[in-house]
């Protein structure tokens, strides 16, 4: 057995006042993340001075808006104990169904800005199948994920004979090329996308049994948390966060098409793991989540700031995750290594 | 339905305008197929329409087959519509990978079937010690097209300063070719065209995009063009440059001659793509490969820069949007080798 | 007084077995009850039946005086019946208030958000009963055991005032990894709580179950055989009653036990685990059998882990032969010549989706293997001669072993390292939940092993049958040896004498 770090003190019972004197000790390996970030930063910085620039910063947070509110999702489905390998098809899909909607060159259509709530809604709906599928159907998340997820591929494609839907509507783009208080829009709707993950992580039966079922789901089930339930929930969210993120793709690059989230999958994911989300579940927290995604995009400014030859990065980025990883999980506590 | 609608009408007419000319007929189960990597790229799912124009055209049964990027399934369909047509089929195929067109070749010449291979295929493979089943081979020039198209960049910035170059897999064939034109071209400016970085962004959209913005950063207003191998890093970069409000100040130049792309030259936002003409190569390609089977042509006895040749790749920019968006863009299915730019070169 | 819990000629039969055998017990308002037996006896499964996870087969349970079925744990809690088992339902990642009212977050809703606040200050007042001064937004992975088992008294006595019945909490060998302190503490919060709830207290320690309850069950072979008053007994009398059968000592195969030994082969020297148990010395023969006896937690699991190399070793040195040996890990182990059979059979004994040919050759992989290829024939023949020898009923080599019953399993564990030739045996609960016809062929293969030049290290499921095996018996307490019996054939110490140096 593990020693406890903090032994709670059992006063006597004669003794009926509590004191609380417990201290909470730091927990450094949660902390590890934000140490890799600063120390990728500081060395970013000394090669290239120009990262420090406030346009470069915003420049980061921008290309982190996607991905942030896709790790939203990612992080509740992965601190469950599941994947959802689905991300890329999800996007895609949404970001069509988006393009689709507002004014755009191949349908009549011109919704604005309404067209996210249906994106989103798609979004969810997927989710929903993912969950559903996964859970009644007690069919592994990983390869339920993987299917619908090459299922909305398949969708985005024959919907469009695989050509892409451009859109036309200045307005709409707005959602991520417009700027509210000199920062882009786009940051502003990931720090929504935060505020509501931590708002479900940390103050609602949903968040709190998130973290039961994947620390311990015989006990959870024996409490009385209600694991199917959650499990669809979970799926459900993580789709509405990909749907999000599927409109706001589709405004950044002002066209939906199939192929417009590839490449979306792997950085949401080593995100997750690289902010020290256990895939095994029950450890972690979505403002981890958040660090891992600015440890990549950083990690990919970076190597072009500082001139590291195209054909090392691959490895230099491969190392880092690594690195990263070993230091957020505290691997004595693993006795099995999947 | 803007631009679906268009291609309809256009279909149309080129089945129109080429059904008249044909006029013999010829075996009547035979199929024509096109075989492909995937059709959620418009370049394929264009190239599968030509295909299917020139079917209509001839009114014969068509088959689009789909490797989905996996050459075991690309051969397996193959070989299956090959079995179930006893032979009796015209394919233009676009290999998923340099090796696959031998063995392709090697099928087709054993059970009577007739093919047409784009872009990949080995070097010492040709369609002469094939006769007559395999019917030719078509590619695109990579070095000259994308030596055209950085010389039309080099003019758009009027001649002098820094460029970054975003690249493809670092391993494919045509993102080698093409990082290799764009090389040349920049030479010939006897260093007043600088190259401040190259980076491969894998073909994808959103890693030009976040490329982009790490270049803004490091060279800022040094930047005076951006090269792209392909119209969709070229669009991601543009959007990274609309992020700054940099959209048109900056050219920006890719290949492909994607709708994305195209629109971009037409709005001045990008200085120009390459368009490859795929329902060209789908159609034409199909047409000669039924000229060969059906006996219309003898094609053993054709030439070689009739095997193995160049299309002709289009440099749109601004100059010529207009005129490119208004050209007949129904060809006449007898005229095989009109838009041929010469024989095949290797390096 | 007023019965809260009552069970009326309570019958449950698993296949092949009676578990429990018209049992009778009740347990009145403010009572602590004492329930000990053997393992074995039908006290895990009468637990079940209260926890909701077993249904009964034949006769009553009353809670509350009305007729109950609980159909699940949460179902149990629910209604008042309430457990702390050993293997703790708490969850780590959660906070000691998220965890006591895991499940019942409805009461502290507010538009779909949790109220932390109110959440916390309700489980203070809980973590107040039992007298636990801890942060309620504490993560409980951060609090010691003892801590988290209060909050789990804590949790059950959360529904006193939210629920209307009587409360009864079940312990489950509560004491079993505390310290002395806490089990102290532990007692006076009980003493305390009688005035809250009813208490089951289960446990190994007699004198504890003396100590703290005020009156005591003794089950054995599935029936209560004895109920008494706390005040009326005596630990003796208990343990007898516990024992029950005469020994018999052509059971434990001792006519075939070794006089003469051979030559040492192992030497263990002041070997330690932090926090488990300390300087453990002892020299052990070819053939000699040495049974180790402690109560849970007296350390002698975590020696025979630390055997097999899953529990490192914090100091002391591993001779084997004469030479020092490191045992870091499992494969260490396994080279150095040590063949450890796990208590937990199912998750680590066994491989469950392979074969039994490939279970039995499992560690010895290399001796039926050329060049990396497995030679079927060889590996085929091998493995039915132990089929033929040890009568492990399956249908051949090739089934499944999850389709064997857990005896003819256990065989096929022992013969994976009599086929290796594992030098030393390290038996861990070799005969736990396998039926009685099953462990006389263990015990006779634990004979023969003996014979053929096997050291073996015995952790037996009853003292009685360390005592029939063994050559010769160390007894741990605390984690340390309390004591050394030489347990020659018709000289075997008594089961009193072992215990009283036990606890």
């Amino acid at each position: 057995m593990r020693k406890p770090r903090i032994p709670a003190r059992l006063s006597r019972p004669t003794k009926n006042v509590l004191a609380f004197d417990t201290v909470e000790s730091i927990n450094w390996r949660a902390l590890a993340p934000i140490g890799v970030f600063f120390l990728l930063c500081v060395v970013i910085a000394i090669f290239s001075p120009n990262f420090l620039s406030v346009s470069n910063a915003i420049r980061i947070l921008n290309a982190s808006a996607i991905p942030v509110v896709l790790v939203m999702g990612a992080t509740f489905v992965i601190l469950m104990g599941s994947i959802d390998l689905s991300v890329e098809g999800i996007v895609a899909l949404c970001a069509v169904v988006t393009a689709s909607l507002v004014l755009n060159d191949t349908f009549a259509s011109d919704l604005g800005l309404w067209a996210i709530p249906f994106a989103v809604l798609a979004g969810g709906i997927i989710g929903g199948i993912n969950g559903s599928t996964h859970v009644y159907l007690k069919v592994p998340s990983f390869m339920v994920t993987l299917g619908i997820g090459f299922v909305c591929l398949g969708i985005a494609t024959a919907a469009l004979g695989g050509f892409p839907v451009r859109i036309s509507d200045r307005g709409f783009r707005a959602l991520t090329l417009g700027r509210t208080l000199g920062l882009p829009n786009g940051i502003w709707v990931a720090a929504a996308a935060v505020a509501v993950a931590m708002i479900v992580q940390e103050r609602t039966r949903l968040g709190r049994y998130v973290y039961a079922i994947g620390t311990d789901e015989t006990t959870a089930r024996q409490s009385g948390v209600p694991i199917e339930r959650t499990r669809v929930l979970v799926f459900v969210l993580a789709g509405l966060f990909s749907g999000l993120a599927g409109a706001m793709a589709a405004a950044q690059l002002g066209q939906g098409h199939a192929l417009i989230a590839s490449g979306r999958l792997f950085t949401t994911i080593t995100a997750v793991v690289v902010g020290g989300t256990a895939l095994s579940g029950g450890v972690g927290s979505v403002l981890n989540s958040v660090v891992g995604v600015l440890i990549v995009i950083v990690l990919t400014n970076g190597m072009v700031l500082m001139g590291v030859p195209p054909f090392v990065q691959q490895g230099v980025q491969g190392f880092l995750i690594i690195v990263a990883v070993t230091l957020a999980l505290d691997r004595r506590q693993l006795l099995v290594v999947k | 339905m803007g631009k679906i609608a268009n291609n309809s009408i256009m279909l149309a007419a080129a089945a129109t305008l080429s059904s008249g000319i044909y006029t013999a007929s010829f075996a009547e189960d035979m199929t024509l197929a096109i075989s492909m990597r995937s059709l959620s790229n418009p370049y394929h799912a264009t190239f599968a329409r030509g295909g299917e124009a020139f079917a209509e055209s001839v009114g014969l049964p068509f088959e689009v087959l789909v490797t989905e990027g996996n050459s075991e399934k690309g051969l397996a369909d193959i070989r299956a519509l090959i079995s179930r047509t006893n032979g009796n089929v015209c394919i233009n195929v676009d290999p998923n990978d340099s090796p696959d067109a031998a063995t392709i070749v090697d099928e087709a010449k054993e059970a009577g079937a007739y093919v047409v291979t784009q872009w990949n295929k080995p070097d010492d493979l040709h369609p002469w010690d094939h006769d007559p089943n395999y019917v030719a081979h078509m590619s695109f020039s990579g070095v000259g097209t994308s030596k055209e198209i950085t010389n039309a960049l080099i003019d758009a910035m009027g001649g002098e300063g820094g460029i970054v170059a975003i690249g493809g897999i670092l391993s494919n064939v045509p993102a080698i070719e093409r990082k290799l034109g764009m090389e040349m071209a920049v030479a010939e400016t006897g260093g007043k065209v600088e190259i401040l970085d190259f980076q491969p962004a894998d073909w994808n959209e959103t890693k030009a995009f976040e490329i982009m913005q790490a270049w803004l950063t490091r060279y800022g207003d040094d930047i005076k063009g951006v090269w792209a191998a392909n119209d969709s890093m070229g669009i991601g970069a543009l959007e990274a440059l609309r992020q700054e409000g940099k959209d048109g100040l900056v050219p920006v130049v890719g290949i492909d001659g994607t709708e994305a792309a195209l629109a971009a030259v037409e709005a001045g936002e990008m200085a120009g793509t390459v368009a490859w003409d795929p329902m060209w190569t789908g159609g034409m390609g199909l047409s000669l490969c039924h000229a060969a089977a059906s006996g219309a042509i003898d094609i053993a006895a054709e030439p070689a820069e009739h095997r193995e040749f160049y299309g002709t790749g289009i440099v749109v920019t601004s100059a010529n949007i207009a005129e490119f968006r208004s050209r007949d863009a129904s060809f006449d299915f007898n005229d095989y080798w009109a838009k041929s730019t010469g024989q095949i070169q290797y390096q | 007084m007023e019965s809260i819990l009552e069970l009326e000629s309570v019958t449950k039969e698993f296949p092949g077995v009676r578990a429990l055998d018209s049992v009778s017990m009740h347990v009145d308002r403010n009572e602590v009850v004492g329930l000990i037996g053997e393992n074995g006896a039908g006290k895990s499964t009468l637990v079940k039946i209260l926890a909701g996870i077993h249904r009964i087969d034949a006769g009553t349970m009353k809670f509350g005086g009305e007729q109950a079925s609980f159909r699940s744990p949460r179902d149990a809690f629910d209604r008042g019946l309430t457990m702390v088992f050993q293997e703790q339902s708490i969850i780590q990642t959660l906070t000691v208030a998220e965890n006591i009212f895991l499940g019942r977050e409805r009461e502290f809703l507010r538009f779909g958000i949790i109220d932390k606040r109110a959440m916390n200050a309700a489980a203070k007042v809980e973590l107040a009963k039992v007298h636990l001064d801890c942060d309620p937004a504490t993560k409980c992975a951060n609090l010691d055991f003892a801590a988290r088992q209060m909050v789990e008294i804590a949790k059950a006595l959360s529904l006193d005032g939210r629920i209307d019945s009587d409360i009864v909490i079940l312990l489950d060998e509560p004491t079993s990894v505390l310290e002395r302190r806490e089990i102290d503490l532990l007692f006076e919060i009980i003493k305390e709580l009688k005035n809250k709830a009813s208490i089951i207290f289960i446990s190994h320690r007699l004198d504890e179950v003396l100590q703290v309850s005020d009156r005591v069950y003794v089950l054995r072979d599935g029936a209560v055989v004895h109920e008494t008053a706390s005040k009326d007994a005596t630990i003796t009398g208990l343990h007898e009653h516990m024992v029950g059968r005469q020994l018999d000592h052509r059971y434990y195969r001792e006519n075939k036990q070794r006089q003469s030994l051979g030559k040492p082969v192992l030497s263990i020297r002041n070997l330690s685990i932090d926090g488990e148990f300390r300087n453990l010395s002892f020299d052990l023969s070819e053939g000699e059998i040495l049974g180790i006896a402690g109560v849970v937690g007296s350390g002698r699991e975590a020696f025979a882990r630390c055997l097999g190399g899953l529990l490192p070793p914090s100091g002391g040195e591993i001779l084997i032969d004469g030479r020092a040996v490191r045992l870091n890990h499992p494969h260490q182990a396994v080279n150095a010549g040590f063949g450890f059979v796990p208590s937990e059979r199912k998750s680590e004994g066994i491989v469950i989706g392979l074969s039994v040919s490939e279970n039995m050759t499992l560690a010895a992989g290399k001796r039926f293997s050329k060049f990396g290829f497995i030679s079927f024939e060889r590996e085929r023949a091998e493995c039915q001669r132990w089929i033929d020898r040890l009568r492990i009923r399956t249908p051949s080599t090739k089934t499944p072993m999850q389709s064997l019953s857990g005896g003819n399993q256990q065989k096929v564990v022992l013969s994976k390292w009599q086929i290796f030739g594992s030098k030393v045996a390290v038996l861990d609960h070799p005969t736990r939940g396998i039926d009685v016809g099953a462990k006389e062929d263990v015990y006779e293969l634990i004979r023969e092993m003996a014979e053929q030049g096997v050291a073996i290290i015995l952790l037996g499921d009853t003292l009685e049958e360390v005592i029939g095996l063994s050559n010769v018996i160390l007894v741990l307490k605390d984690g340390e040896v309390s004591a050394r019996f030489e347990a020659p054939v018709g000289a075997k110490p008594d089961q009193i004498d072992l215990i009283s140096k036990m606890v």
